[in-house]
């Protein structure tokens, strides 16, 4: 047992170091995630079918490709186009916009499963179409996606790791156990420190998603 | 009926999920399937030994690089892997008389599939070190090679090691360079990622500044990219030696025995100039470095 806590504490500045630039990671990946998402969601339900279609194409495009292809094109790819995108940016954006396509898609549905009924019956009484909208149908949509959102923070959180084992290789969780693994040859400890590490995060945001999921409970 | 329609409906997802299990199984097969064909008459050996192993098994599982070139890479063309460490793998093998199975093997990932067998010699541009040898056996020397920078030929700022400081350089996680690096280096910002085929992408694409590894490898990407050049004096000697799971004595010994063969019979020599001569155009003796003198090097 001892030698476990040996490795963590031997390599405590790999590990920490790379707590730290996961975290960074998917702090940024997930302010991209949520502006975004709410757009290309607001995109998916509006009255023109040319923006419906353009939110549609976002989705599609980057739930279809998967994340290490989209994080070498992002960053071999634009490099070799011409345009000297840093590791960081190509990392936070893809992530991000990765993602993105997920909370759109958890958004729209957030926003369908209010009954229509309820929409007709706010009209009739007299609110206006944005009243409804703000007072009948948002509170609610936003109530629904809430546990459909925390599990999708975290397997971005997860989906991270891909980042450091990408061409980006940024010292993330994933690739710094990666190195102490290389440096001590202590494999099934490396991995359980980078497993804790991972488990931290998604712990935190769980956390966070539950306590949401509670100030904002409705009983039904 | 409509429950009965859904359980025929979950039994045939999971037959569909055994069956693709059972299909991964065997596709890994990339080695070469004449290997073992050329050996006529081979030798036997005791019960319990590793070479009857295998020679019950058919065959070696041998751990190689895929992006190494010219010691172990993957021919785009012929889709089978290639180089000097794969022949002198399939000089191993057919020592054996076995045929010889050839795996990708990372800097990172081959000591690992040593200990937990899940390749039975490791033939990648391996450094013999003091640290490796702990974990691991190794054979005697089959090559030394140099580690060297390259850098694109426009590069007129890196022309030595000390010029490395805050520029960014790539080498590959597991290697010996990142601890050579960081010893020689240590201002240098180091991209660590898995195999030298993508630092030669970094380097193109000017994500790093420089990459350093063995003098052979990087001579392999100045033959696919003639933009790049070395630059600096040797920083290492690296001696490459067969990786072998520790305290398999019966089995160095014949790996041993095989390489020493191999370098006396002309085989060596001709394997050199097939995969660095021509491209080098170095001579060069098999090298008399032995084991001990290898990791007395690397303290």
């Amino acid at each position: 047992m001892s030698a476990l806590f040996d490795v963590l504490t031997e390599n405590i500045d790999e590990f920490g170091g790379g707590l730290w630039v996961t975290a960074r990671l998917v702090g940024g990946a997930f302010v991209i995630a949520v502006i975004v998402g709410t757009f290309v969601a607001a995109l998916r339900i509006g009255p023109s079918v040319w923006l419906r279609r353009l939110g549609g194409f976002y989705v599609e495009t980057f739930r279809n490709v998967p994340l290490l292809v989209l994080l070498t094109l992002s960053y071999a790819g634009l490099r070799r186009a011409g345009l000297p995108i840093d590791p960081w940016t190509a990392a936070i954006a893809s992530l991000g916009l990765y993602t993105a396509a997920y909370v759109a898609e958890v958004l729209r549905s957030g926003v369908f499963a209010v009954s229509k009924g309820q929409i007709e019956a706010s009209l009739s009484l007299g609110f206006s179409y944005p009243q409804t909208l703000r007072r009948i149908v948002l509170p609610q949509a936003f109530r629904t996606v809430i546990a459909p959102l925390g599990s999708i923070t975290i397997a971005m959180i997860k989906n991270s790791a891909i980042v450091g084992a990408s061409i980006i290789a940024l010292g993330d969780v994933l690739k710094n156990a990666r190195i102490v693994q290389s440096d001590t040859f202590k494999t099934e400890e490396s991995f359980i420190w980078a497993a804790a590490g991972y488990l931290l995060l998604t712990g935190a945001a769980t956390l966070v998603f539950r306590l949401l999921e509670r100030r904002f409970a409705i009983t039904r | 009926m409509q429950t009965m329609r859904w359980r025929w409906l979950a039994a045939l997802v999971l037959a569909l999920g055994v069956l693709a299990v059972g299909a991964c199984g065997d596709d890994e097969d990339s080695g070469s399937g004449d290997a073992g064909t050329t050996s006529t008459a081979a030798p036997t050996f005791a019960a319990g030994t590793t070479m009857k192993k295998l020679q019950d098994a058919g065959e070696i599982t041998i751990g190689v690089k895929y992006d190494a070139a010219p010691f172990g890479v993957k021919n785009p063309t012929s889709g089978e892997v290639e180089g000097f460490d794969v022949d002198l793998g399939k000089a191993i093998a057919d020592e054996l008389g076995v045929k010889a199975k050839f795996i990708e093997a990372l800097s990172d990932n081959r000591i690992p599939f040593l200990k937990d067998g899940t390749t039975d010699l490791i033939l990648s541009t391996m450094t013999i070190t003091a640290e490796r040898d702990e974990e691991i056996d190794f054979s005697e020397p089959y090559y030394v090679a140099k580690g060297r920078i390259l850098v694109k030929k426009s590069d007129n700022d890196i022309k030595d090691v000390a010029d490395l400081a805050g520029k960014k350089v790539c080498t590959a996680l597991g290697s010996t360079y990142e601890e050579t690096l960081k010893k020689q280096a240590p201002k240098a910002k180091l991209s660590l990622v898995d195999g030298y085929s993508e630092c030669l992408e970094l380097i193109q694409n000017g994500g790093v500044d420089a990459e350093s590894t063995d003098d052979v490898i990087l001579t392999g990407h100045i033959i696919q990219d003639d933009s790049l050049k070395l630059v600096g004096d040797e920083l290492t000697q690296e001696p490459y030696g067969a990786g072998i799971k520790q305290g398999d004595k019966a089995f160095k010994d014949f790996v041993d025995g095989v390489i020493a063969k191999y370098k006396s019979d002309g085989r060596w020599a001709t394997a050199y100039e097939k995969w660095v001569g021509q491209y080098t155009g170095e001579d060069q003796k098999p090298p008399t470095m032995t084991l001990q003198e290898a990791l007395d090097l690397s303290k």
